[in-house]
């Protein structure tokens, strides 16, 4: 190279080097390498603390954890349908978790290549992916603000919270759940929302805000713009660790729950290494870990008794989880567009 | 003839320097954008059948309708906003002198240092029920309860206008520096006052920086996704939450990708409108 720096055929050169260097794979030991959708908040927190050092320690091999909600792991999963997909293991709601399922977006998951798959809840054990968690809503509230502890959904209609409750949209599990709760309590089932925004029309007074996603819906208990409202049990204890005054409480008929499951993607080049990162999520060990104050992950494994929060709160034993309102998310799924539209023509200001 | 087309085009060889950005603008921009309109022409979610499907639907329901208008005019009020507040400060900028051009030109500037997310933070903090502004006007005994500002379309408007606003003084800045001082000399040695001169003088020769800053306000306050999402919330649906919760939620692409274009064909042709404005006020102007 000449002293004055690189000339013009140098930098060619360069730059061709370059080019050819991009084009190889880009880690050489891809088969060693997996990675992994997480959700965000808490999710992602555990999974970073105690998921992946203890998939390494499995394996060896190195891991990527990705925060991407159920629908853009969806929507990435589709656009590379076909080809190679951008990550190896999806986390989902049971609602975008059945999606993916049609779409032919993940595979079968194979108890064989996973020997804690076993022992996880009957309800818990998909042949499309285990349930790693549950997840259960009810009412959270301002105990500076309310000092009677709410009961039952009824009292989100209560004339004294008028401007003071807040909802969230149906974009996320928790917002479909809510309208499904609602609508079972007013006579309805999955097939017809109708009874849901009839009684969702008589709380539109109360309505101080209505949130477009579980991350918006958590900054308005944050910033106070909301006393009370529908949560999810798991985000009521994330906002409370981080010192907003926000309490939850269960509605006495009956709480609505939802499995969260992870699943292996399909036409993944590491589906061994995606069953054992799924697999570990599945150990008695880690399960305890997570259910632990801040996290309050609930277990699905049989094996692991309930306690601290999760068992003040929610459930005695683990058999009581099964106890919960579920709801038919195949059903849901398909009305889901028309529901949208409706809940956007309802909510208009 | 041949004389005036080749004054016209740029010599030989220099339309090649253009070619990496037209590359990279067919390769990024206009491949994905065919890609997009080809993908509203399918008449369902699998994209198993074409047809007219989706455009058909989207104009049948009047709450569709209703999202667009309130869009479109939405971006009308905070660029009207943003002209209102703009100006003065560009007039002032454009007047200044040396540093205290520079300490204006860095004020205007400011708010596109930071990202977008943090500027529309920062309005929650200040127009939420707990707010800046709600807690000085209870302090103050102005109001009893705290006024409605965040989850309104009024706060939607407020937001939009601040933070577009260096779009809209940018533009005007370049403009008034460039007007001739010896024209409003002029005009109140001829006896007009200033008020006169200004509507009379200024005003019209400001018109090309106008208009471009309302081009430049108006389609970014009109697909401004996350003041829209955080200042107003679901409650109030603009067309691009709307676009994101057919084509995130919901998975439709295709009617997505229908009321995308139907969008972007509606912006494009205000901002043709304020394009024709700018040509015939450059006509009057310039004769």
């Amino acid at each position: 190279m000449s002293k004055k720096g690189m000339n013009r055929r140098e930098v060619m050169g360069a730059g061709a080097a370059l080019a050819a260097l991009s084009a190889l794979p880009f880690d050489a030991h891809s088969a060693e390498k997996l990675v992994a959708a997480t959700f965000g908040g808490t999710w992602s927190e555990v999974h970073r603390k105690f998921l992946a050092p203890a998939f390494k320690k499995r394996t060896g091999a190195a891991l990527t954890q990705a925060v991407m909600l159920a629908t853009q792991q969806i929507a990435k999963l589709t656009a590379a349908k076909g080809g190679t997909p951008p990550f190896d293991v999806a986390i989902l709601d049971e609602g975008p978790a059945l999606n993916a399922i049609k779409l032919g977006l993940i595979e079968e998951y194979n108890p064989a290549k996973s020997p804690n798959f076993g022992k996880l809840l009957k309800p818990f054990q998909d042949k499309w992916g285990p349930s790693v968690t549950m997840q259960c809503i009810g009412i959270a509230y301002n105990p500076n603000k309310i000092k009677t502890p709410p009961t039952s959904w009824e009292d989100l209609w209560d004339p004294k919270y008028k401007g003071r409750v807040g909802i969230t949209s149906l974009a996320s599990t928790l917002g479909m759940a809510f309208l499904a709760d609602i609508n079972r309590l007013a006579g309805g089932n999955e097939s017809s929302m109708d009874p849901a925004f009839k009684k969702l029309k008589t709380l539109l007074p109360n309505l101080a805000a209505v949130s477009a996603n579980f991350g918006a819906h958590a900054g308005l208990f944050a910033q106070g713009e909301v006393d009370i409202g529908v949560q999810n049990f798991n985000f009521t204890q994330t906002l409370k660790s981080k010192g907003v005054p926000v309490e939850f409480v269960r509605v006495s008929s009956g709480t609505p729950a939802w499995r969260t499951s992870m699943h292996v993607v399909r036409n993944t080049g590491v589906s061994d290494l995606a069953h054992t990162y799924i697999d570990t999520h599945l150990t008695a060990d880690l399960q305890t870990a997570l259910q632990q104050e801040p996290y309050n992950v609930i277990p699905t494994n049989g094996g692991v008794p309930l306690c601290c929060l999760v068992k003040s709160q929610i459930a005695e034993k683990p058999s009581d989880l099964q106890k919960m309102v579920f709801f038919d998310w195949t059903k849901i799924n398909a009305g889901r567009p028309d529901w949208t539209n409706a809940f956007n023509r309802q909510i208009r200001v | 003839m041949t004389n005036r087309l080749a004054l016209l085009l740029p010599k030989r060889g220099e339309w090649q320097l253009a070619l990496p950005l037209a590359l990279f603008f067919i390769l990024f921009f206009i491949a994905p954008l065919l890609l997009l309109v080809v993908i509203s022409f399918y008449n369902d979610q699998l994209m198993t059948t074409a047809g007219t499907g989706q455009y058909i639907s989207f104009f049948s329901d009047g709450l569709n309708l209703t999202v667009l208008w309130e869009t479109l005019l939405l971006g009308v009020k905070a660029t009207a906003l943003s002209l209102f507040m703009g100006y003065p400060l560009a007039w002032f900028a454009a007047r200044a002198k040396g540093r205290t051009q520079a300490f204006f030109l860095f004020v205007v500037v400011l708010p596109i240092l930071t990202s977008v997310v943090v500027r529309t933070f920062a309005w929650v903090v200040i127009l939420g029920r707990q707010g800046l502004i709600n807690k000085t006007l209870m302090a103050l005994g102005l109001a009893s309860e705290p006024v409605r500002l965040l989850f309104s379309e009024l706060g939607v408007v407020i937001v939009l206008a601040q933070v577009q606003m260096p779009l809209m003084v940018l533009p005007l800045m370049t403009t008034l520096q460039r007007i001739d001082p010896n024209f409003a000399d002029a005009s109140n040695a001829l006896g007009a006052g200033a008020w006169r001169t200004f509507f009379k003088v200024t005003l019209p020769l400001s018109m090309p920086g106008i208009i471009a800053g309302c081009i430049l306000v108006y389609a970014a306050c009109v697909t401004a996704f996350v003041t829209h999402t955080l200042i107003g919330g679901v409650r109030l649906l603009y067309m691009p939450l709307f676009i994101f919760q057919q084509a995130m939620d919901l998975q439709n692409w295709p009617f997505a990708a229908a009321i995308s274009v139907v969008f972007m064909i509606s912006v494009l042709l205000i901002i043709a409108l304020l394009v024709m404005l700018s040509r015939s006020s450059r006509a009057q102007i310039y004769g």
